[in-house]
């Protein structure tokens, strides 16, 4: 079953003259990892924030079609229904603290949600292991570093245990090694949750491995869109579309179009160098 | 150590062993102190407590030197603005002038005792701010069941304020990177700068509204639905006890602010007139 749906969308904001989402057509299965990806102004954002309702609900402009969450039109919910369903992790960590500690973040959302104490606590327990913020919960948001940031965003939200988790950008402040922790703890929710996860992204190194399908959005409308394999065996679509995919992916994509490999392309650097190895004793 | 919100006090220091709630009471019952006393030299032995408090509290006392200046320039402006504009009555007596402004006793006299008001109410803040994190405000909120709006709208308040000032500095710092000095420039150049960083602080500021609401609509913030639920967890609450301890400093202090209301207006204790300084002041201006 679909748990998130775009049927014939279309959304332009009311100061531009553009729509920034063309006759979008989307759908998600449950329990999938989605990459969204595309140069800046493609509509990614947007694409997230239809998701969550904050389109149409917090922002002024003209709609056509319908996104739906769990088939039910996401207008039509309540906002602290969509909120159970759907959780969003923006693309500045630090805007979205609104409270005095981090642990006070984590729990603002869960107190909006009604839970009682005991299930708070619980929550907690589970949550902030997960997320290794185990020695940051008493100090103010704003003042731990930037990956720890981004891991107390989705820390908060993880908290309310949306079945949805939307996030924009989640590593577009981060250092390479902040990147890698938090793409840590989405593959660990990967593999041990059941949420559907989706992610607007830049940085597609520590993505493509985690993701079982890739969207390519360019000038609000989507270009290509498959499974993660067979989607960068297009590689020149990819690239025309100005995505930008990992150098060493990109390497063998370019080698490849020279006639020196013929095979699949590595999305990480550990199978790149392993290819590298097998070209050079001439085994592929 | 905790980080306050005017600097870093030890954890182990006793003041934590307060509710919060306590302090902040502190705060507003013992800054009506000062309101209650005419008599500066009593208000000075205030000022003196709050110190010896302050050092009780593992605060350290090196921080007070920031406010020196600031002391000295109110004390200044005040003292100022009493000779200069404050009038004068037949019964005054003139001990000088200077050119047109004549100084009159009873305005220097009423000058200290306005500063020795203000002062122990700034030592009395620089304590609270010195032991208290923002939080610990919100707490104090809460536990007196303020409603969740308000003391989360103050909380948000005090979190803007230091995203505003931090912006500030931004906006501040790419302008000093782009060339802008402003030392020896002439104050009406400073002034336009000033305007000029307005602009792009007031855009930030925008921005920063913009995600802010975002953030909260996003995790079920809302005026209606849920949050208007009669109960609302308030698992932040969960951390902090109230003792007899803090029940016994609450009907102390109470019980001293009435006692010094009743001394003051019923039986004339602290007054001007049976002040010492004003006494001393008298005899020494007036030899």
């Amino acid at each position: 079953m679909a748990i998130v749906e775009f049927r014939d969308y279309t959304w332009k904001y009311s100061r531009t003259k553009e729509p920034a989402l063309k006759n979008i057509n989307l759908k998600v299965e449950e329990g999938t990892f989605v990459g969204i990806i595309g140069p800046n102004g493609a509509g990614k954002t947007t694409l997230a924030y239809s998701i969550n309702g904050l389109i149409p609900n917090q922002y002024y402009g003209v709609r056509q079609g319908a996104v739906y969450v769990l088939d039910k039109e996401v207008k039509q919910y309540r906002s602290d229904e969509l909120t159970k369903l759907v959780g969003m992790v923006f693309s500045d960590p630090e805007a979205q603290f609104t409270a005095m500690t981090v642990e006070d973040e984590l729990v603002f959302g869960m107190e909006n949600l009604g839970m009682g104490v005991p299930e708070i606590r619980e929550r907690l327990d589970w949550v902030v292991p997960l997320t290794k913020i185990g020695p940051l919960v008493e100090k103010p948001p704003y003042e731990v570093s930037g990956g720890q940031k981004a891991r107390v965003a989705l820390a908060a939200v993880l908290a309310m245990t949306p079945r949805i988790m939307v996030l924009d950008e989640p590593t577009s402040m981060l250092d390479p090694i902040s990147r890698i922790t938090l793409f840590e703890v989405l593959g660990e929710l990967k593999h041990k949750q059941s949420n559907t996860i989706i992610v607007v992204e830049h940085s597609l190194e520590h993505l493509i491995p985690l993701a079982d399908r890739m969207v390519l959005l360019y000038n609000g409308e989507i270009v290509l869109d498959d499974e993660t394999e067979p989607f960068f065996e297009q590689m020149e679509t990819i690239l025309e579309h100005d995505a930008y995919p990992p150098e060493a992916l990109r390497f063998f994509y370019e080698i490849g179009q020279k006639g020196y490999y013929q095979g699949p392309l590595p999305f990480t650097v550990e199978e790149a160098a392993q290819k590298l190895e097998a070209l050079w004793q001439g085994g592929e | 150590m905790n980080k306050t919100i005017l600097g870093y006090v030890p954890e182990e220091s006793p003041i934590y062993r307060t509710h919060p709630f306590v302090r902040v009471f502190f705060l507003l019952v013992v800054s009506l102190f000062p309101m209650c006393i005419a008599a500066p030299e009593w208000n000075f032995i205030l000022v003196i407590l709050v110190i010896l408090l302050m050092r009780y509290s593992r605060i350290d006392l090196a921080t007070l030197r920031f406010y020196v200046p600031v002391s000295m320039s109110m004390g200044s402006i005040i003292l100022i603005s009493y000779i200069l504009v404050s009038g004068h009555h037949p019964e005054f007596i003139q001990l000088a002038s200077l050119g047109p402004i004549r100084i009159y006793f009873e305005r220097i006299r009423d000058a200290i005792v306005v500063y020795l008001r203000v002062l122990p109410m700034i030592f009395i803040t620089v304590f609270f701010l010195s032991t208290s994190r923002e939080r610990d405000i919100i707490v104090a909120m809460r536990s007196i069941r303020v409603p969740f709006v308000i003391t989360y709208l103050t909380a948000m308040a005090l979190r803007a304020a230091g995203m505003v000032m931090e912006d500030f500095s931004i906006v501040r710092q790419a302008e000093q990177a782009r060339g802008y000095d402003p030392v020896g420039k002439p104050i009406a150049y400073k002034l336009k700068q000033w305007v000029m960083y307005m602009v792009p602080l007031f855009a930030l500021s925008l921005r920063r509204a913009d995600e802010f609401s975002n953030a909260l609509v996003a995790r079920g913030y809302n005026f209606t639905g849920v949050l208007k639920a009669p109960k609302r967890a308030d698992y932040v609450l969960t951390h902090y006890r109230f003792h007899a301890s803090d029940a016994a400093i609450i009907i102390l202090l109470s019980g001293a602010l009435v006692a010094l209301m009743v001394l003051r207006y019923r039986y004339g204790y602290f007054t001007l007139e049976g002040s010492l300084t004003s006494a001393l002041l008298h005899r020494w201006l007036l030899r």
